[in-house]
């Protein structure tokens, strides 16, 4: 596989925080025009991996490679590539939806008309228009996932990273999500997001990964990955999960 | 599957004040784990608690020393009104509350309100200023002993403690009020604000007292002292000293008043604290309806930074300015400086004149000779206090400052651009001031002289604080409290804070000694160079720093992100 047919190329990728080991060594290789799926527990390290793949924080050893282009080494040319939603982090929230689109449009050097026109339409697609001028910070979480992602959509990015798009996301809207997605993915672009919901996983990638206490465990097309068995099933397995026989905390049937 | 639920078994245990103390203990414990430098500042801050509990000690302790109850009541009411009063504004102001044990955190938990209010006061009572309070008005204690014996001493001790009591509870039961009465964003701002001129004015106000003082006979302060003593502010602190000089019917009075204005304050405290745990889960709710005017792009850019070309940078300086007004604690920023502007210099070169000589001249008769370079040196002051407030300009950001990472901002671009919308609301703000004082003087023939050395400052600091902002970032709390800062954060604020004005004004110094010693020349010299200085310095800085800032994009983004 040559460098033009992978989105994103991770390689050795490790990160220790006081001591701790976040993430061990991780392997990555997400083909162009995939919707892969980055699964984990909580604390496995999905946050880690993702924010040291898109130059937001600096891994202690490893390489990461954005459709060829190296991340630490080359940070500008591998950002214009990539759109980023990450997650916990703020946006620069006392903005309005229209006017944060138009800063992280202008901050990617985009001519501005074409961001006039985009972010309207984003805001029109993503139900937005109506917040008008309401300030981000007052928007409900929904919505803030929404602007968000719109905010990583504006530029056209060839590679989309998204840190738990799903999360505190009413079913309409992560739907919304889900098409937009979806629509990206067959002109081409890429998708990689990580997540904790296996419906959602299942239903839209075609590629997961399993991340464990910092290594990934399992790793390909999403039909190999899975085998004759339901995804959760392997993942509970992989993570090391406990099935509950009925013997434990006895007191809750008294 | 029912599950059906029962009585929780076994004995549940009572949860006293002590638990409180243990857990907070605990927090600050883990805390300190593996960050030597948070065990150096606290012990710092330790150090300086211990100082200041020392010297205040001895003023308490002075009329006992000099063995004369003449002042014994005036120290006693004064010193410790003042202390209360710092207790409850100071936390609202300055330093916030040690939110070590956020009231929020024990929402769940089954406590009656009564065990959460004492746990809370106890652990609140283990803190550095309250053990230092207490050191130094022990000292009132001494003198009580000295003057009236071991009976004095005893109902001194007892006020003491009380008034200590006081301070905390006040402290706790003012915050806690106001955080939950600023429960929707914009009267939060709108209070931060008026917060910000309140602690703007304390310093003038002071300073004008000072200076009222010195005219004020010490005879008609025994009155006054005599009538503090009476209210919560000083009835703790004067009932020992009452006892010793013969009113033993007042002490019990007012040891009386101290104890029931504690029990009060707490159980205001404990109305306010339910509010309190609640948060503000139902904040915001205010929607600007409207239907947004021109394209996106256009909404982004304020009047103000219209000239600016729609790009990058443009829209760098855009959403400064726009956050410089937005954001609650910028904008008191802005207020500070303008209100210190007006207020330092004007003090210095006039009301200053009483300090060299005697209280001859007073605040009105100022008129003594006006000189360039104190001129020039209250001027300096200004610009850095001005510039200082970009010491923690990605701290304001917080996380949010991933957008620039993630764009691959240069570190030139943004520093330049944030200079540009800090500059667009404090140029304007530093004219007004040096054309206000240069007629005040009387002198407006010195614009050109306060505006130069201003402009030098100011740019000089926009330089040193791009360094410090890089290098010395720490993270502003996201939290629903206006008034929160991580415990140790205050400390390691002021040191950085200390040290940019330390190194601006040291950059700055140059104008003042050609003030000093060009004579009249400067006074037309001094426009044209102090703007090629400061603006030379500023982009020097912006283009040195830039360096810096790119090779530590993503550690800063790391530093200036709340931990959770």
């Amino acid at each position: 596989m040559t460098d033009e047919q992978t989105a994103l190329c991770l390689r050795g990728l490790a990160k220790r925080f006081d001591g701790k080991v976040a993430v061990a060594g991780v392997d990555l290789d997400v083909p162009a025009g995939s919707f892969y799926g980055l699964l984990g527990p909580n604390g496995a390290g999905k946050t880690t991996t993702l924010s040291m793949a898109v130059g937001l924080l600096r891994p202690d050893a490893g390489q990461a490679r954005v459709l060829g282009q190296d991340v630490w080494a080359d940070p500008v040319r591998a950002k214009q590539l990539l759109g980023v939603m990450p997650d916990g982090v703020r946006l620069f929230d006392r903005l309005s939806g229209a006017e944060l689109l138009a800063y992280h449009g202008l901050l990617r050097g985009m001519d501005p008309a074409v961001v006039d026109q985009r972010a309207a339409e984003l805001l029109d697609v993503l139900a937005l228009t109506e917040a008008g001028r309401t300030l981000v910070v007052d928007y409900s979480a929904g919505m803030k996932k929404k602007i968000g992602l719109a905010c990583a959509l504006l530029h056209g990015p060839r590679l989309l990273v998204l840190d738990e798009p799903f999360e505190a996301v009413d079913p309409v809207s992560a739907a919304l999500i889900r098409d937009i997605l979806t629509r990206y993915v067959g002109s081409g672009g890429t998708v990689v997001f990580s997540s904790h919901v296996m419906e959602v996983v299942e239903r839209l990638c075609s590629h997961v990964a399993i991340l464990a206490e910092g290594a990934i465990k399992r790793v390909g097309a999403i039909d190999e990955v899975r085998g004759k068995r339901s995804l959760e099933e392997v993942f509970v397995e992989v993570v090391g999960g406990r099935t509950a026989t009925g013997e434990e905390l006895a007191w809750l049937s008294n | 599957m029912a599950v059906e639920l029962t009585a929780p078994t076994g004995p549940v245990r009572r949860v006293s004040a002590r638990h409180f103390v243990r857990l907070k203990l605990r927090v600050m414990g883990n805390n300190f784990r593996g960050q030597g430098w948070r065990v150096a500042l606290f012990l710092g801050g330790a150090l300086l608690g211990l100082w200041f509990a020392g010297s205040g000690f001895f003023l308490f302790a002075s009329p006992g020393l000099a063995d004369t109850d003449r002042y014994a009541t005036m120290v006693a009411a004064f010193g410790g009104g003042l202390v209360v009063l710092g207790w409850v504004l100071l936390p609202l102001i300055f330093f916030g509350v040690d939110e070590t044990l956020d009231p929020a955190r024990f929402a769940l938990l089954p406590l009656p309100r009564r065990t959460l209010v004492t746990g809370l006061l106890t652990a609140a009572l283990v803190s550095v200023p309250a053990i230092a309070v207490l050191l130094a008005l022990l000292g009132l204690v001494f003198t009580a002993g000295v003057l009236g014996g071991w009976s004095a001493a005893l109902v001194a001790l007892v006020g003491v403690l009380l008034g200590v009591l006081l301070c905390v509870a006040a402290a706790r039961a003012v915050t806690s009020a106001f955080a939950s009465m600023l429960r929707s964003r914009r009267v939060r701002d709108l209070a931060a604000v008026l917060l910000a001129v309140a602690a703007a004015l304390l310093g003038p106000l002071q300073l004008i007292g000072v200076s009222a003082l010195q005219d004020t006979e010490w005879e008609r302060l025994d009155g006054v002292s005599e009538v503090i003593g009476w209210t919560p502010l000083g009835a703790p602190w004067t009932a020992g000293i009452d006892l010793a000089e013969g009113r033993g019917w007042a002490a019990p009075v007012k040891l009386l008043i101290s104890a029931l204005t504690v029990l009060a304050l707490l159980a205001w405290w404990s109305r306010s604290l339910e509010s309190a745990m609640v948060g503000t889960a139902s904040g915001g709710g205010t929607r600007a309806k409207g239907g947004p005017a021109g394209g996106a792009v256009s909404q982004l850019f304020p009047r103000a930074v219209g000239w600016a070309r729609r790009d990058q940078f443009g829209a760098l300086v855009a959403r400064e300015a726009r956050y410089w007004w937005r954001d609650a604690r910028r904008r008191a920023n802005l207020i500070t400086i303008g209100v210190v502007g007006i207020f330092v210099p004007v003090l210095v070169n006039l009301g200053g004149s009483g300090f060299g000589t005697n209280s001859g001249q007073g605040f009105g008769q100022g008129a003594a000779e006006p000189s360039p370079v104190l001129v020039s040196l209250s001027m300096l002051f200004v610009g850095v206090v001005a510039a200082v407030t970009l010491a923690n300009q990605f701290g304001f950001d917080g996380s949010a400052y991933a957008a620039n990472v993630v764009a691959g901002v240069r570190g030139q671009q943004e520093l330049r651009a944030r200079m540009t919308a800090f500059s667009i609301y404090v140029v304007p703000m530093l004219g007004v001031v040096s054309i206000v004082i240069a007629v005040v003087l009387g002198r407006p023939g010195w614009i050109g002289l306060t505006a130069g050395s201003l402009v030098a400052s100011y740019g000089a600091g926009l330089a040193v604080n791009c360094f410090v902002s890089i290098l010395g970032a720490y993270a502003l709390p996201e939290t629903s409290n206006p008034f929160a800062m991580n415990s140790g954060g205050g400390v390691v604020k002021s040191f950085l804070t200390l040290l940019a004005m330390l190194v601006t004004a040291v950059a700055a110094v140059p104008m003042v000694v050609a003030a000093a010693l060009l004579g009249d020349v400067w006074h037309w010299l001094a426009l044209p160079v102090g703007v090629a200085y400061g603006l030379g310095a500023a982009l020097l800085g912006a283009y040195l720093a830039g360096d810096v800032l790119d090779r530590r994009q993503p550690e800063l983004l790391a530093t200036v992100t709340p931990r959770r």
